[in-house]
């Protein structure tokens, strides 16, 4: 006998696998769209006239000399581990090399994949400076004798290769990636170089009188 | 059936990601590992060839699922690494007994270690840890060939042991470590071995390690000492050679070996490449007996997608000393000569 309260009752069996059935296919539909807009709002890199991939800005800080924002930039680089000053020309402009690693999930397990390597040009003029990074390469990486993740080959291959169709997908991945680094890193220097570092309020120092209690 | 199929749409979709690294203390626990497996059919119908892994004739058999743990917390990190299945037990790591068996248990230990970054460029590593001697790995998924080299074989597969390593500059570093006896997690004559390797850069993309390893084993006949050459220089973006040269002797006019293999690789494109293993190996005298030489040629394809590598490979050797027993197909006639096919995949994640 069913139950009067049971919100399948009086439902043939079938017809609830059918409610089940569409159920999942609803979530996997909306699952899908979530990962395709995510991946849709990663490729925004940009290609500049000879094809390269490229993150290009104009930031203008009126009233802000460009010693100063010289100064800041290289304070900022100085800062970044993972960045190394190439060269600097005059007291204009700069070209640092750098890096970041591209870590591959599943659940509970990570671990990197590879890396992307590229330059970072910048140049500062009074009350305004640009910055561009371009160059990404990526550098397969791959477990060594001693289970620690290394790079694979010494030639980084430039991101807007195509890598043909078996591993296409991966590298459009790799792709998004980048996009999203270079986004958080444009976020992170325009702050620094605005000085809008957030104030750091030394927490109260606790005391503790034993004497009396 | 199409709940099934939804399922694995969720797994690809949902929970598989790549994402940038971005700076933390600590890092995620990491997982990776691999599986291979093979078909392997000699031209005269037996397992003529005897070097590590590709053994079993005209069979489609198991090289090993291998697991790897690694976890790094500020300074300090630890590697675990497990292996399963005839490659990756009885094949290249001794049971707890310190025998190479098949039917007793097996620890399952490739790598078993901690270590301890002082400064970027000061580490001290502690624990049972593949080799650092030679080119040739014992994971199918950091080779190139399948098949294995005599050089490989006769070399040791992990150095139990203490070792300290400094990076000079991007160019230069040495380790330097005491060691046991090779292949044992527990050296029954005290930590008997000395090593070191010497890590050279001179320009982008070539690297060369100069290793170096002596000690007497517990009842061996006399004082080891291996010196070994380890290098690969990138040429071109398509063109990559790989070099490994070692002498090994056993004081007291105890034998040893010696060898050479050179490997060339050429990639076609990002997923196709080919490469050529071609080997001289000597088995020196030992008392008074003579040396034994052994030519090798081998090629190889490497075919990916992803995760999975798909290697095609063709073996030639050449046993001029008949010291490898090989035979014609009649099985009784010894031969110089033995030739074999072999299709391995790997898959690494």
């Amino acid at each position: 006998m069913l139950s009067s309260i049971d919100p399948n009752a009086g439902r043939k069996p079938g017809v609830f696998l059918g409610v089940k059935l569409m159920k999942i296919r609803l979530l996997a539909a909306l699952l899908f769209l979530s990962c395709h807009i995510a991946v849709a709002q990663g490729e925004n890199l940009a290609v500049n006239e000879n094809g390269k991939l490229i993150y290009y800005e104009v930031v203008k800080l009126e009233g802000i000399t460009s010693d100063l924002l010289r100064n800041r930039l290289d304070a900022y680089l100085k800062k970044q581990k993972t960045l190394k000053v190439k060269s600097a020309v005059g007291d204009s402009a700069i070209l640092a090399n750098g890096k970041f690693v591209i870590n591959k999930t599943l659940l509970v397990m990570s671990h990197p994949s590879g890396e992307v390597l590229y330059s970072f040009n910048a140049e500062v003029k009074e009350g305004k400076y640009r910055f561009w990074l371009s160059d990404f390469g990526f550098v397969p990486y791959q477990r060594d004798r001693y289970g620690n993740f290394v790079a694979a080959t010494a030639k980084a291959t430039p991101l807007e290769e195509n890598p043909g169709k078996l591993n296409e997908g991966q590298w459009k991945e790799y792709r998004t990636q980048t996009a999203k680094y270079v986004q958080d890193f444009a976020a992170k220097l325009k702050q620094y170089m605005a000085n809008e570092k957030p104030v750091e309020i030394p927490a109260p120092e606790k005391k503790v009188v034993s004497k009396s209690w | 059936m199409k709940i099934k199929t939804l399922l694995s749409t969720f797994t690809a979709l949902g929970f598989t990601a790549t994402a940038y690294a971005q700076e933390s203390s600590g890092s995620p626990l990491q997982i990776s590992g691999s599986v291979d497996t093979y078909y392997k059919y000699d031209l005269n119908k037996a397992s003529n060839i005897k070097t590590y892994f590709a053994n079993e004739q005209n069979s489609v058999s198991l090289g090993m699922i291998d697991l790897a743990l690694k976890k790094s917390t500020g300074k300090a990190s630890f590697v675990g690494e497990l292996s399963f299945g005839p490659r990756g037990q009885s094949q290249s790591i001794p049971n707890a007994a310190g025998t190479y068996d098949e039917k007793t248990n097996s620890f399952h230990i490739q790598n078993l270690y901690i270590s301890y970054a002082f400064t970027d460029k000061f580490n001290i590593a502690a624990g049972y840890m593949g080799t650092f001697v030679g080119y040739e790995v014992i994971s199918p998924a950091a080779n190139f060939n399948y098949s294995t080299s005599y050089l490989f074989g006769s070399g040791p597969f992990q150095n139990a042991g203490i070792k300290a390593s400094y990076t000079f500059s991007d160019q230069v570093s040495l380790m330097a470590g005491l060691f046991n006896d090779w292949n044992v997690y527990q050296d029954f004559n005290g930590v008997s071995h000395i090593g070191a390797q010497l890590t050279l850069s001179p320009l982008s993309g070539w690297t060369a390690y100069l290793n170096f390893l002596s000690g007497r084993s517990a009842g061996a006949a006399g004082t080891g000492t291996i010196f070994d050459l380890t290098t690969a220089y990138q040429i071109t973006d398509q063109f990559k050679m790989g070099l490994n040269a070692a002498n090994y002797t056993i004081s007291n006019n105890n034998g040893g070996y010696a060898g050479v293999a050179l490997y060339p690789q050429y990639a076609f494109t990002k997923a196709v490449a080919l490469g050529l293993r071609a080997e001289y190996f000597n088995y020196k005298g030992a008392a008074g007996t003579q040396d034994a030489a052994v030519a090798s040629f081998t090629l190889s394809g490497n075919i990916k997608s992803g995760g999975l590598t798909f290697i095609p490979e063709v073996r030639l050797d050449s046993d001029k000393d008949f010291s490898q027993g090989f035979l014609k197909r009649n099985g009784l006639t010894a031969t110089k000569n033995a030739s074999q096919f072999s299709l391995a995949a790997v898959y690494a994640f």
